[in-house]
């Protein structure tokens, strides 16, 4: 069952296209990435999810509904500029976040409570934001997307800002909302995150989908590469595009950087070796990082590290 | 419409959680109660002292203190007459002087007080019929009191009385009583009109006139004398006088009084409501641009829609604008009782209006819609702000549009004036309409003009709810510089995207 689905969905800006024809669908329990350098389109999506802003054309699906607040007893959403009112204790926060998700006022406290305490933060419930560090307010922001239980976590730019502790949190919640159930849907240009969370992936660019799939399919989008250790270049094989020499590797053999040919895979060129008596003392796979995919699908300038 | 009451909720609490907020609620009040306990202080109740050189006798004096004193008698008589129509003791004595509302009492009637055993018998008398618990009569003070001139003075020739008197007008020694005035009459008063005065201080204007009077009389006599006329005949004929017969209103029932008192409460409700809007208004806007600040807005709106943020906001504020006004009324409350019914019998008429249904609902309607009206104006300058600097840069001209002329309104119904072209427009200019209804309920408005501004007032609201909505809708999540006006009005245009 999908949760969310776009068809042909753009939104334009006066004159600006801030997503073009954009389609894809989120099944339960993914975690779902969405991928995209800055001003890749990847905000402007997530709010017309939101029904923050509405889509120029196309339309949306959330939980098998129109967006819209109705959904927000089963949304949650962290945003990527984050804050929280000063003058609140971190327990009035969540219950209040809470509350405008629908939750009853003893529910959300008792919520809002039990995630402190998730968090290490229970003796700083009745803390004021402005009291709090910047760790623990990012864990109450946190709790104020999770405080619902929702059916669909939404989240944008999540580990940005975020300290190594709570970034590791954070992954951590992602795994357990998914292993209980939930779709979440996020956000990111820092690749890492994405590769090891997410069950599929979308890359934008400038508003349009470069591609959806999941990790192995991106990894795939790249022409496969070996380490290879011969007597001899290995550029006369079959499927080998080409192989660069790196050098010495001792007794006379040397190391090769090969590069094969589209859909060729290694075990290919391996029985291609064994066939053709071509002597080997190392044949080693390289898998290509997402972000290479992600340099190789978008082009360099729409990334960063 | 939960959520709604949700927002409202939390923006009442986080307001009331502001020391501001209880500091400005508490400030009127306690300048209420503070002001009558200044006054008092700085206020100088006590008698003037008065000394007279008298070179002629003594007679000069002695007419001056008799002026005084029948003066004081006669105030005495005027207020206690003011007592008896105010709480309707004629009852006691229907002859008596006191009983006659309807005249000035002339010399001869204080002299008939007095002689008739004036305010001792006067008050064993309104005892016999005045309710236990009404308040008494209290007699107003001596407005002046003569002390003797040392013996050493009267043989001073005058040029040397100037540094003779100065330890008396500005005594240095700790504790003594500084004389007020001291007059000084020569010898040669009536041949010579010269009489010198000195003072410790600029002299009280009806004190001069007491002097003027009591001292022309006297030299009118002495004229009149000279040309013949008996001493006798000289006397009176100075002491001739008008006797007037005055229809005066019964205390705080006639024309520009009652209509003065009649407005208090409207003109009270124009001003709370002034004040009240002027400050929550301002921590709404403070509220407003945190969020947007703070970078919250979006979490909220993935909650609500802005057309109910809009809602919860003004319903917030609303709610601690009116809080602030309870407070103030259940101050007063608290002051009339606890001043056992003096300013609420002063304030019985002030509460005329709300004898009428149609006055009451009149009063909620305006101070309601008027609230909402100029409330939606801060919210939406708080959602195009990022910071409070950029809302003082909208708000200060607002709030002078505002204010300014409603300033001038009150001024001008206090005056009396319950006319006039400023008046007339004001009632028909929507962002002042409720001030100004409000403060002519008081003194006087026709009906098809309350309705008629009431209508215009709702349609102008709900055009400014429509357009204004837009504006916050679409600028809540607006970032960068201040918006232009053309940016202002392309976003009011601008529905729901």
């Amino acid at each position: 069952m999908s949760v969310l689905a776009l068809e042909r969905v753009s939104k334009r800006f006066d004159k600006v296209v801030a997503v073009d024809d954009l389609s894809f669908t989120v099944k339960q329990g993914a975690v779902f990435g969405f991928l995209g350098g800055n001003g890749a389109g990847k905000t402007t999506s997530l709010r017309m999810v939101l029904d923050i802003i509405r889509p120029s054309t196309g339309t949306i699906r959330v939980l098998g509904r129109e967006p819209g607040r109705s959904n927000a007893p089963e949304i949650g959403f962290l945003p990527e500029e984050r804050g929280l009112y000063r003058n609140m204790t971190a327990l009035e926060t969540i219950a209040y976040f809470g509350r405008l998700k629908g939750m009853s006022p003893p529910d959300a406290r008792k919520e809002g409570a039990a995630l402190l305490d998730r968090f290490g933060l229970s003796a700083n419930s009745k803390s004021t934001v402005d009291k709090l560090s910047k760790g623990m307010a990012q864990k109450v922001q946190l709790a104020t997307a999770l405080v619902n239980r929702p059916k669909l976590l939404i989240l944008d730019e999540p580990f940005s800002g975020l300290d190594p502790v709570n970034q590791g949190l954070l992954e951590q919640e992602i795994r357990n909302m998914s292993q209980a159930g939930a779709t979440v849907v996020f956000s990111t240009h820092v690749m890492q995150h994405a590769e090891r969370l997410c069950d599929k992936l979308l890359l934008l660019a400038r508003g349009r989908k470069m591609f959806e799939g999941t990790l192995d399919e991106a990894r795939a989008q790249l022409p496969a590469r070996l380490t290879v250790v011969a007597r001899t270049t290995p550029a006369l094989l079959q499927g080998v595009e080409s192989a660069q020499d790196c050098g010495e590797a001792g007794d006379g053999w040397r190391r090769f950087d090969v590069r094969l040919k589209p859909s060729v895979s290694p075990g290919d060129v391996l029985e291609q070796c064994t066939l053709q008596n071509f002597p080997l003392r190392q044949f080693e796979q390289l898998h290509a990082s997402l972000h290479d995919v992600f340099v190789h699908i978008v082009g360099a300038t729409e990334t960063r590290p | 419409m939960n959520d709604i009451f949700i927002i409202a909720g939390r923006e009442f609490r986080q307001i009331a959680k502001m020391r501001s907020f209880w500091l400005t609620l508490l400030i009127l009040p306690l300048c209420f109660a503070i002001g009558p306990v200044v006054q008092h202080l700085v206020g100088n109740n006590e008698a003037s002292r008065v000394m007279v050189i008298d070179r002629t006798g003594g007679a000069e004096a002695r007419a001056l203190e008799q002026r005084v004193s029948l003066d004081h008698d006669r105030d005495v008589l005027t207020e206690l007459s003011r007592y008896v129509e105010q709480h309707h003791l004629e009852a006691a004595d229907r002859q008596a002087l006191w009983s006659q509302h309807d005249r000035w009492y002339s010399d001869a009637d204080v002299e008939q007080f007095i002689a008739s055993g004036g305010l001792p018998l006067a008050k064993a008398r309104i005892d016999r019929v005045k309710a236990s618990d009404g308040p008494a009569f209290e007699a107003p003070a001596n407005k002046y009191k003569f002390v003797a001139a040392p013996s050493s003075l009267a043989p001073l020739p005058e040029p040397m009385l100037d540094s003779a008197l100065k330890p008396i007008l500005k005594p240095r020694v700790k504790g003594a009583e500084a004389v007020d005035y001291v007059i000084e009459i020569p010898a040669s008063f009536g041949a010579s009109p010269l009489v010198r005065l000195w003072a410790n201080r600029q002299p009280a204007a009806d004190f001069m006139v007491l002097l003027q009077s009591v001292l022309t009389r006297d030299l009118r006599t002495r004229y009149l004398a000279a040309q013949g006329l008996s001493p006798r005949a000289a006397a009176t004929a100075s002491a001739i006088a008008p006797a007037l017969a005055i229809s005066t209103p019964p205390p705080g029932g006639g024309a520009k009084e009652s209509m003065l008192v009649r407005s208090i409460l409207p003109l009270a409700a124009a001003y709370l409501l002034m004040m009240s809007l002027v400050l929550s208004g301002s921590w709404m806007l403070q509220g407003t641009v945190e969020e947007r600040s703070n970078k919250l807005l979006e979490t909220v709106l993935a909650c609500v829609s802005p057309e109910r943020l809009m809602y919860g906001k003004l319903l917030g504020t609303a709610g601690v604008g009116i809080f602030m006004i309870v407070v103030w009324i259940a101050c007063g409350l608290f002051a009339a009782y606890a001043t056992k019914g003096a300013i609420a019998d002063f304030i019985r008429p002030a509460l005329d209006p709300l004898t009428s249904p149609i006055s009451v609902m009149a009063m909620i309607y305006f101070f309601i819609v008027g609230y909402v009206t100029i409330a939606t104006l801060f919210l939406a300058i708080g959602a195009m702000s990022d910071s409070m600097r950029d809302a003082q840069g909208y708000l200060m001209p607002v709030i002078m549009v505002i204010l300014l002329p409603i300033s001038i309104l009150i001024q001008a119904v206090l005056g009396g004036n319950s006319g006039g072209i400023l008046l007339e427009v004001l009632t028909w200019v929507p962002i002042w309409t409720p001030f100004t209804v409000l403060a002519r309920l008081g003194i006087g408005i026709p009906a098809w003009e309350v309705v008629g501004s009431g209508i215009l007032l709702a349609a102008f609201t709900a055009v400014e709810l429509l357009l204004l909505g837009r504006l916050f809708r679409a600028s809540l999540l607006a970032q960068g510089q201040r918006p232009s006006l053309a940016e202002v009005v392309a976003r009011m245009r601008t529905a729901a995207d």
